[in-house]
């Protein structure tokens, strides 16, 4: 899964620190969400692209993992 | 509130809960724990509703849940090795020290028997001999040789029932533990 956050936090001049607290996460998170170390949940997804205020497809894109479509985030 | 001064305290409760438990053990005062540890939570619940950040969000709880996941299985794994090889010194004819009784006949014609204990997995021989006894006329052996014989080879075997001991303790707390574990899982498989 990749996502442009850390272009639409740039875009709005948004720090790291500034969007967890609205979308109600660590700053930690931002971080490895911007990393694509890690895949948010369906509801922290909706929540992030509700602060840029633009649709969930904006901020994140499927892309198929290399060992299929159900391989584990690990 | 912020997130450190919430782990500062946390802390700080957990050091003098310790000390208390501590304290109350040395000095056999039992109503201590009883008392101290559920204040103790109920004081890091307090502080924790204070702290107005996010404390653990979805990516500490999917960290916490892993972690704990391969706790689990690293235990399980380990603990079940532990338990098979510490219990097999009971059951494990090798592993048990060699106890051997050999009768003589006195020159008076009374029955004499030397009970002799050899190193686990070992010929029995002089170089592997640990201790031996001997009981001097077994038709007249009184309390006090009877005894001795008894504590003689439970004490011979009182370091592998130990070891034994402590295998099945931990083998009954991993039973208890994946049976915790089952207990969650379908708990939360029914809920989700």
């Amino acid at each position: 899964m990749k996502n442009r956050i850390k272009v639409l936090r740039a875009e709005r001049n948004m720090t790291q620190e500034q969007l967890a607290e609205l979308a109600g996460v660590t700053r930690n998170t931002i971080i490895s969400m911007e990393k694509d170390k890690f895949c948010p949940s369906l509801k922290l997804g909706y929540r992030i692209a509700h602060v840029f205020g633009v649709g969930i497809d904006d901020v994140f894109t499927y892309e198929e993992d290399k060992d299929g479509p159900f391989a584990d985030d690990e | 509130m912020k997130r450190l001064t919430y782990l500062t305290c946390s802390l700080i409760v957990a050091c003098m809960v310790a000390a208390m438990v501590g304290w109350s053990m040395a000095a056999g005062n039992f109503l201590v724990p009883v008392i101290a540890i559920p204040l103790g939570i109920i004081v890091v619940l307090a502080c924790r509703a204070q702290v107005d950040t996010v404390i653990a969000d979805e990516r500490e709880k999917r960290i916490r849940s892993k972690a704990a996941l391969r706790t689990l299985e690293v235990v399980v794994i380990g603990g079940a090795i532990a338990a098979i090889i510490l219990y097999s010194y009971v059951v494990s004819i090798p592993l048990a020290p060699i106890i051997t009784g050999k009768l003589f006949i006195n020159g008076d014609g009374t029955q004499s028997m030397t009970i002799a204990e050899y190193k686990p997995g070992s010929v029995p021989g002089p170089a592997t001999l640990v201790r031996s006894t001997t009981i001097k006329d077994l038709g007249a052996m009184n309390e006090t040789e009877a005894v001795a014989y008894c504590t003689y080879v439970r004490e011979g075997f009182s370091e592998n029932e130990s070891r034994g001991l402590a295998g099945t303790t931990i083998g009954c707390s991993l039973v208890a533990m994946l049976a915790i574990f089952g207990v969650f899982y379908l708990y939360y498989n029914r809920k989700y």
